[in-house]
């Protein structure tokens, strides 16, 4: 059992990893076909992670109506939601035009979507008021800049103070970039360690032990 | 006042979106149409469509599903109308399964609206699987990672395609993403690897981390959400739903603006109290 | 392979009007004398073309350089042709006419270390295609540059080269270099933590407030929601694996401390996979505390990959369970401010760790403690005291240091440049610079 779920990944894992740190230095034909072939690879591994997320769904959602737990008709509307979606979507051959598939798209996913994602503007008003307060020094600077940046991104920002656009789009360039850049090399770097580890076996979270080292 | 300010400052939340709502529909009502400034990384956008020759390829990947729609639609819409009306050769994609049939429905209204003909002037090629293996997969051979279109169609016929075998034969490629797969994706598994130009727009939420990518030159042109689409009109003379919604947007930022002051002025009168 | 199309307008070289560099003297005098004779504008010589043409090494084949010099660059209108055919004797094919003040070698942004020093006065150009048709490997093309001067034509020899693939790209010798030796200090700083375990870790507020975060649950009898985040572990390509394997090991050391205080923890999932590594993560810490019992298998649990699928299901548990302490823990789009904002609204304590830049605003408006970019990776080796972690942390911080050490010197350097007209120092940051 050993060799099957610690050896094997571990030597597969190390012997991929490597070569595909190479492949980004090699500019060979070959190299450029193996990293062809390595992609296609992985969309078909990763297709199959639907069939467990699904599973593990109307599992869950089918153990509930079972039990007849608190809200299990919640879980009725998913079953029957998602076999109408898959049902129609076959039925249309996966075509949106004029058939249901189609209207279940445009008047049932894109409403629920612009729903959520409108949510934003809501939960950004309410948590500005809660949060933005001047109670250290550090958060009155980050919120004169998100006072600024609001109101230098806005016609009726600029119509009212002219010249706060060009200061908008400074804190963008200019702090903004910098500090982005802070920490996109951190991460960079804290993200190459992390695949060296991997690579070398040192890091086994992702096997599912929890014994990393 | 004291009293006062701290149960201010403990407003309930729903007041704050009831204000949210009016601010946001009033001004779709009445309109001010308030002008537009043209930042430097729309401008830059805008210029190299126009420096483009006739015929030259330009590849669009809209990355976004229903949820960004109301940001990067017209987006879409604008582009599009700029690419035909420059006479250039569209190839349109998506690696978001869920924006298919949306963006399918942009590109052949945008091909309707300009008189263009499918698969001579523009292509939807529809999905891509894979993810960033998708950007790979069309770097190595275009013809192989669609060998049909959405209409399923053999793309190797296709005569807006012609000389086009991966993406070192895009001229440019514009990735309008709300998140991954992107425009960093596209960067970083396309550009990086085939050597094109590429160029995008994406939700004003992700907007600031691409500014370190412009001003390197990594990325030429950026549309940062409504606020990037309305300019892109302007730039066109083309006032579209992105114009419409700035003022709206104008009223919703001074509402935050204004809630921030408030907040702040009812936290020094109430003695710095949480 | 069929006869490539004769250049328009150009003599037919069968015809003899391609020259031999043994017969450069004599055609120059003739030249002359018939300059001065005839009286009219002077003959084409090719004297004053020489150059090279060359496989480009560290390519994926396909294509060949050319480097040339003429005295042209002075002339108005003066254009150089390159003309390319896949026979000696074939007829040449024209593949790209340049004005003759263009295409500097000193311009091309290559390395030193593969271009060397460059003649001022040396042109360059890659050729990968010929009539819209890829240059084919192992194919050998000949090539001739031609100096166009109004109605005046000047020719070089003929050069060849064969275009073949290579197996490194030495343009990125420097980017190879610094893995080496980054990956180096990483193993190296491993085997030192591992040795010295006493390694100094600097207090992260965000950490500390993990016990609290779980005694306040254990106090209450309210569970703990930890999500992973939208990051996914299949390799898809973007830069979430990093930051989800970072949550699935804090998860690990969070599962341990809930199981020792009894408190209940519930995991909800966008990622089919990131869920089936959490299961086994939190089942193993459960084990490792001596509470294997109290371990349920629902604790991990999927919802939905769509993004506000999974955000609205999530914002449900939180309003309906009201958790104690919410953990936000690896990469986050746009959901981030709808979860933390809701959870805000409970009144639990809030804890998030992300390296998606774009989301820290609204993780610190809305959280109580955030941890920044790689303070996520740091969190499990503070947790944990793993040495193998620890000393990931010291290789990362010599990685920086010396990233450090070359942005203030290079910036330094090309000022000092810059100010002193010196060039030298450009060359010195090429090292740093991203070639391909």
């Amino acid at each position: 059992m050993h060799f099957w779920q610690q050896s094997l990944p571990l030597l597969i894992t190390c012997v991929f990893g490597l070569a595909l740190v190479l492949q980004y230095y090699v500019p060979h034909p070959a190299s450029e076909n193996f990293l062809q072939e390595i992609s296609l690879w992985s969309q078909i591994i990763a297709g199959f992670a639907i069939v467990l997320g699904v599973g593990s769904l109307l599992s869950a959602h089918y153990q509930k109506i079972a039990r007849q737990e608190a809200g299990w008709g919640y879980s009725a509307v998913l079953f029957v939601s998602l076999l109408t979606v898959f049902g129609a979507g076959l039925w249309a051959e996966g075509k949106a035009e004029g058939t249901f598939f189609g209207w279940l798209y445009d008047y049932v996913l894109v409403a629920l979507q612009g729903t959520m994602f409108s949510l934003l503007a809501f939960f950004v008003a309410s948590a500005a008021y809660r949060a933005f307060r001047a109670r250290t020094l550090e958060a009155t600077i980050l919120l004169s800049a998100a006072v600024l940046v609001m109101a230098g991104r806005v016609p009726l920002g600029e119509s009212l103070l002219p010249g706060i656009g060009a200061l908008a789009d400074w804190i963008m360039t200019v702090p903004n970039t910098a500090a982005q850049r802070g920490i996109l090399i951190g991460v960079s770097l804290g993200a190459i360690a992390t695949s060296i580890k991997i690579i070398f076996g040192i890091e086994r979270a992702y096997l599912g032990r929890g014994d990393g080292a | 006042m004291r009293e006062f300010a701290v149960r201010l400052l403990q407003l309930d939340r729903r007041f704050i979106f009831v204000l949210m709502s009016v601010v946001t529909v009033l001004p779709l009502l009445y309109p001010l149409g308030l002008p537009v400034r043209i930042s430097p990384e729309t401008r830059q956008l805008y210029d190299t469509l126009e420096r483009l020759p006739e015929r030259s390829v330009v590849l669009l990947s809209l990355d976004f599903d229903p949820a960004s729609k109301p940001e990067l639609y017209p987006m879409t819409v604008s582009l599009l109308r700029h690419a035909f009306a420059r006479n250039l050769r569209v190839v349109a994609l998506t690696l978001w399964p869920a924006g298919t049939s949306m963006a399918e429905s942009a590109v052949t209204h945008g091909a309707e609206e300009a008189g263009k003909r499918d698969g001579t002037d523009y292509v939807f090629l529809g999905y891509g699987p894979g993810e960033a293996n998708a950007i790979i997969n069309i770097g190595q051979s275009l013809t192989n990672a669609f060998p049909t279109d959405y209409a399923g169609r053999k793309t190797e016929a296709l005569p807006v395609l012609e000389g086009v075998r991966s993406l070192r034969d895009i001229d440019y490629a514009l990735s309008l993403s709300a998140g991954f797969p992107g425009l960093d994706t596209w960067y970083v598994y396309g550009k990086e690897k085939y050597g094109f130009e590429l160029g995008g727009g994406c939700t004003a939420v992700s907007a600031p981390k691409f500014y370190p990518l412009l001003q390197t030159g990594q990325i030429t042109g950026l549309l940062g959400g409504l606020r990037g689409a309305a300019e892109y009109e302007t730039l066109l003379n083309q006032a579209g739903k992105a114009t419409a919604g700035m003022d709206a947007q104008s009223a919703t930022h001074f509402l935050i603006i204004g809630l921030i002051i408030v907040c702040n002025v009812c936290y020094l009168l109430s003695g710095r109290k949480e | 392979m069929a006869p490539l199309p004769s250049v328009s307008g150009f003599p037919d070289p069968s015809a003899g009007s391609r020259h031999r560099s043994g017969r450069l003297g004599w055609l120059l005098l003739l030249g002359l004398v018939f300059a001065l004779v005839v009286g009219t504008k002077a003959l084409a010589s090719d004297s004053r073309l020489t150059g090279e043409a060359f496989d480009m090494p560290g390519d994926g084949g396909g294509s060949i350089g050319l480097r040339w010099q003429g005295n042209f660059e002075e002339m108005a209108e003066a254009h150089y042709q390159i003309v390319l055919s896949d026979r000696e004797q074939g007829v040449f094919q024209p593949v790209v006419t340049l004005p003759a003040n263009t295409h500097y070698e000193k311009n091309r942004v290559a390395p030193w270390w593969m271009s060397g020093t460059p003649h001022p006065q040396a042109h360059f150009l890659q050729v990968s295609t010929v009539a819209e048709s890829p240059l084919l490997n192992g194919r050998r093309y000949f090539v001739k540059i031609l100096a166009l001067i109004g109605d005046e034509r000047f020719e070089s020899r003929v050069f060849s080269a064969v275009p073949q693939p290579n197996w490194f790209q030495w343009a990125k010798l420097n980017n190879f270099l610094f893995m080496l030796a980054f990956s180096a200090s990483v193993l190296l700083s491993i085997r030192s933590a591992r040795t010295k375990p006493t390694l100094f870790l600097r207090r992260i507020p965000g950490i500390d407030a993990v016990e609290e975060a779980i005694g306040r649950a254990a106090e209450t009898g309210r569970p703990i929601v930890y999500l992973t985040g939208s990051g996914e572990l299949t390799g898809r390509g973007d830069a979430s694996n990093m930051s989800t394997i970072a949550a699935t090991v804090l998860l690990g050391e969070v599962a341990k401390r809930s199981a020792v205080s009894g408190t209940a923890i519930k995991v909800p999932h966008r990622s089919p996979i990131v869920m089936a590594i959490a299961q086994d993560m939190v089942k193993d810490a459960y084990r490792t505390a001596g509470r294997p019992d109290g371990h349920a298998d629902e604790s991990n649990f999927f919802i939905a990959a769509d993004q506000f699928a999974y955000t609205a299901a999530v914002d449900g548990i939180m309003l309906r369970e009201r958790p104690a302490a919410n953990f936000f823990i690896g990469y986050y789009y746009a959901e981030s401010l709808l979860l933390a904002e809701t959870g805000a609204a409970t009144g639990a304590m809030q804890i998030a760790g992300t390296d998606a830049e774009h989301q820290l605003p609204f993780f610190i408006a809305t959280c109580d403690y955030t941890l920044i970019g790689e303070e996520l990776y740091a969190a499990s080796a503070y947790l944990s005291r793993d040495p193998a972690l620890v000393g990931t942390l010291r290789g990362q911080d010599l990685g920086k240091g010396f990233l450090l050490v070359g942005l203030v010197a290079g910036t330094g350097l090309l000022t000092l440049g810059d100010m002193t007209g010196v060039t030298i120092w450009e060359t010195a940051v090429q090292i740093f610079h991203d070639f391909r």
